[in-house]
């Protein structure tokens, strides 16, 4: 298994360099420039340039990339042109947000996705079935800015249970982070949730089609041992590989969430960053988001070999 | 004799106003805050990435730092130059010095007493940080005789100085002078305003609580414009960021939220029907305007930019981007203004396809296509593009839409001329004409003007009444060359202002004192 970890590992560091060449060339590629965002229309050619120079995008495209890949090896991301702020220290604090949103979002994902799935399984062709299917297939269907703009309505206009917006970090109250993030967790897991459901049900169908599923059932073992050890068990490798899709989706989807419900997370802060063409925030950003990506993509792997003894031998 | 400077209407109108002032102060009882506690929570529509008032001309910025931070000079209530840390200053008659006397017992957040050496700090740090240093352009030093003396020498004589340092758009604020070294966007936020910095989370919320050290200008009896008598009545004001506007409205409804900004116009009548909630329609936001590129076939001809004035329909086009909301409003300066002109009107909204069809003939306009420079960022901004290139298309103009974000918008029209890729930039004057004459037609000079002549062919005419409008001491004849200014703009149809903007924020019922400004104000106001 470690030998599974530390491929990963060696296999995941040029994802991260020909992210961050891929993030460096576009930032400069696509037209805008942050001095005209930071300086507006009634800049001058002059000022337009003293604030270029400031920034050092006088500098042609090599330096400027040499100079950034210089300060990564030293931990430095470099400076937010908007924020003033060291951009290390801004994702510290906004991706820790995302990744309580994610989570909340994966583990509602997870308990309605396949809980629905194995049901939905169990009960094939029945009207829970088919109910089960309607709301994945709603779940994958509504844009969940959408959603979210009807749960505002509805959970707090009209029934007053939870806040419209805002944040409160998990550490400092959690029965506040759980009102704020409610909401906005469910309208990620939504889109997840139907997802899951489907490739439960359709895991499980062709897993309780299975000889073994049927040997297990002629030995007279009660039903809850075959769903749970012998069907789902085996089930939990697709279903894995889907998690580590759901945590990107909602990582990527919070860029949507988090502007709807008022949360500091970094869907919001690279937003604001790409439209402002804050070129440090955007490349340190993303490719600390990246690096976490890649984080659970190993963990995901690992897991595999965890779950199935093949890949371990496989790998080894 | 030096005499005392209040303004661009000079010393007359000054000395009626000091008058006038004095004689309201004996008068009017001095604002007391009805109710004193609670934490008001404001809605505010867009980021605060930093609070360094000094660097950022973003209104988001401003909206929260004004709060915090204070000037030598503010605007009035009807955007007049008036002394707010300054207790009064002096011009000496040849237009030179410039002499400040500080107000006495002032206090930074910090607890330390305001004296000339931070305002001499503060001046230091905004020549070499801010965006709009070139205001200090002309001033030859500036230094501080004694604690209370705050001294400007100009290299000439420049009758809108004071003007100039009022603004609002980037103000120079007076911080304790150790911070004056301070990075760009990194000002430590420590002021002597009502309110100070509690905590500021970007993305999230920015805190201020009421400064109880703080010493209000008793020269005033009431708030007015970012001036006058301020006095903080709530414990905190927490600005909260809401950038999606369903979630602004649906925060006002429950409660959650007493104040925002920026309500949808097709929420706004809803929200007249439900008695908690106060509507504040905050009139001439901006003047939407398309600027005409110069350097480009066809609108490089006088003749074919008549045409589409002569052309245009701006109800409709207005209709079209602001659902309703809007004024008809000829020019850059809004008719509550003391330099509004009307000037040009004319030219405006002539809605003629006859007289425009002619000026194309005229033009020998060939069938070019014509590029209208828009973005979805600002939703009125597209839909006047959309509307007028429908327009433009009535009379056989090849009109098309590039639509790129706001940023890429911006960058392409502000490349220096040639630029190229546009003939029509949609846009809006939003801070510049609520600073005044001199601010908005800044536009048309300089090295890069927005009309985008071609190098060398700069409009002498505006030249000359710039000139003026910047240096002659009369204000009448300052204003002249501005009227002068907005009617060669429309005679040449060098920009298409198309109307004026309103915007709407909204209170809960029991917030009193709220008033729509600029920017969103809270000293004075309080809860019932």
């Amino acid at each position: 298994m470690w030998g599974v970890a530390l491929r990963s590992i060696l296999g995941s560091l040029p994802v991260l360099l020909i992210v961050s060449l891929i993030t460096f060339g576009l930032m400069r590629l696509i037209p805008g420039d942050p001095a005209a965002a930071i300086a507006g229309m009634s800049a001058t050619a002059d000022q337009l340039a003293l604030i270029r120079k400031d920034l050092g995008l006088d500098e042609p495209f090599v330096v400027q990339l040499v100079k950034w890949y210089g300060g990564l090896l030293q931990g430095n991301l470099g400076r937010s042109i908007l924020m003033g702020q060291d951009v290390l220290q801004v994702t510290l604090i906004r991706l820790p947000v995302t990744i309580a949103l994610a989570m909340y979002a994966l583990v509602l994902t997870l308990l309605l996705g396949m809980v629905s799935g194995i049901v939905a399984a169990l009960r094939q062709n029945t009207l829970v079935d088919q109910l089960a299917m309607v709301f994945s297939m709603i779940g994958i269907s509504v844009p969940n800015f959408f959603l979210g703009l009807l749960m505002i309505l509805l959970f707090a206009v009209h029934l007053g249970w939870l806040p419209t917006g805002g944040y409160i970090p998990l550490w400092q109250d959690p029965i506040g982070w759980l009102r704020t993030s409610t909401m906005p967790a469910l309208s990620l897991a939504l889109l997840q949730m139907g997802l899951l459901a489907r490739i439960t049900r359709s895991t499980m169908l062709e897993v309780l089609r299975q000889d073994y599923i049927r040997t297990a059932r002629a030995k007279g073992l009660p039903r809850r041992v075959v769903v749970v050890k012998h069907a789902l068990t085996n089930a939990l490798i697709p279903i894995t590989t889907v998690v580590g899709i759901i945590i990107s989706l909602s990582i990527s989807g919070a860029v949507v969430t988090e502007s709807l419900f008022s949360i500091p997370g970094m869907g919001q802060l690279l937003t604001q960053a790409v439209l402002n063409r804050d070129y440090p925030m955007v490349q340190g950003g993303l490719l600390l988001t990246t690096t976490f990506l890649v984080l659970v993509n190993i963990l995901v792997d690992i897991a595999y070999a965890i779950l199935d003894p093949r890949v371990r031998y496989e790998r080894s | 004799m030096a005499r005392t400077g209040w303004g661009p209407l000079g010393f007359a109108a000054a000395m009626a106003f000091i008058g006038a002032l004095g004689s309201t102060s004996a008068l009017a009882q001095t604002y007391k805050c009805p109710k004193v506690g609670g934490d008001f929570v404001f809605g505010q529509e867009a980021n605060v990435n930093s609070l360094d008032q000094m660097t950022s001309t973003t209104i988001s910025t401003r909206n929260v730092a004004m709060n915090i931070f204070e000037a030598l000079m503010a605007r009035d209530e009807s955007n007049n130059p008036i002394t707010d840390l300054a207790e009064s200053y002096t011009e000496s008659p040849d237009g030179l010095i410039y002499t400040f006397k500080l107000r006495q017992g002032v206090k930074f957040h910090n607890g330390k007493a305001m004296t000339s050496a931070d305002v001499v700090a503060s001046w230091d740090r905004y020549k070499r940080v801010a965006a709009e240093r070139q205001i200090l352009d002309n001033v030859e030093k500036w230094e501080a005789p004694d604690a209370s003396t705050f001294v400007v020498t100009m290299k000439k004589r420049q009758p809108t100085f004071i003007e100039f340092i009022s603004s609002f758009s980037q103000p120079i604020v007076i911080i304790p002078a150790e911070l004056k070294d301070d990075a760009p966007q990194q000002l430590r936020t420590i002021g002597t305003g009502p309110f100070q910095l509690v905590e500021f989370l970007p993305g999230s919320h920015v805190r201020l609580k009421r400064y109880d050290g703080y010493t209000p200008n008793t020269k005033f009896t009431e708030r007015t414009g970012f001036g006058g008598y301020k006095q903080a009545c709530f414990n905190t004001v927490t600005f909260r960021i809401v950038t999606e506007p369903g979630a602004r409205v649906a925060g006002l409804r429950t409660g959650e939220l007493h104040g925002v900004e920026d309500i949808p116009f097709t929420s706004v009548a809803d929200l007249k029907k439900d008695n908690r909630i106060t509507i504040l329609p905050l009139e001439n936001w901006w003047v939407h305007i398309a600027s005409a590129n110069a350097s480009q076939v066809p609108t490089d001809n006088a003749k074919f930019r008549q045409a589409v004035m002569a052309l245009l329909d701006n109800e409709e086009i207005m209709e079209a981007s602001t659902d309703g909301n809007y004024k008809l409003n000829v020019g850059f300066q809004y008719p509550h203004q003391a330099s509004y002109t009307d000037a040009g009107k004319e030219f405006y909204n002539q809605k003629s396809p006859a007289k425009a069809k002619a000026l194309l003939a005229e033009s020998g306009y060939k069938g070019e296509p014509v590029f209208l420079l828009t973005n979805k960022d600002y939703p009125s901004m597209y839909n006047a593009s959309l509307v007028m290139s429908q327009q433009m298309q009535s009379i056989g103009i090849k009109a098309e839409l590039k639509v790129v974000d706001w940023p890429t918008a911006v960058q392409m029209a502000a490349a220096p001329s040639p630029s190229p890729g546009w003939n029509f930039f949609f846009t809006g004057y939003g801070t510049q004409p609520a600073l005044g004459a001199l601010a908005t037609m800044n536009f048309f000079m300089g090295t890069n003007p927005n009309y985008k002549p071609k190098p060398g062919q700069e409009d002498t005419v505006l030249a000359a009444e710039w000139e003026n409008m910047n240096l002659k001491v009369d204000p009448k004849e300052r204003q002249a060359a501005f009227v002068a200014m907005q009617k060669r703009i429309f005679e040449q149809a060098y920009v298409f202002p198309f109307g004026s903007l309103t915007k709407v924020q909204g209170v809960r019922a029991n917030v009193v004192g709220y008033k729509p400004f600029r920017i969103p104000r809270f000293s004075n106001v309080s809860f019932q």
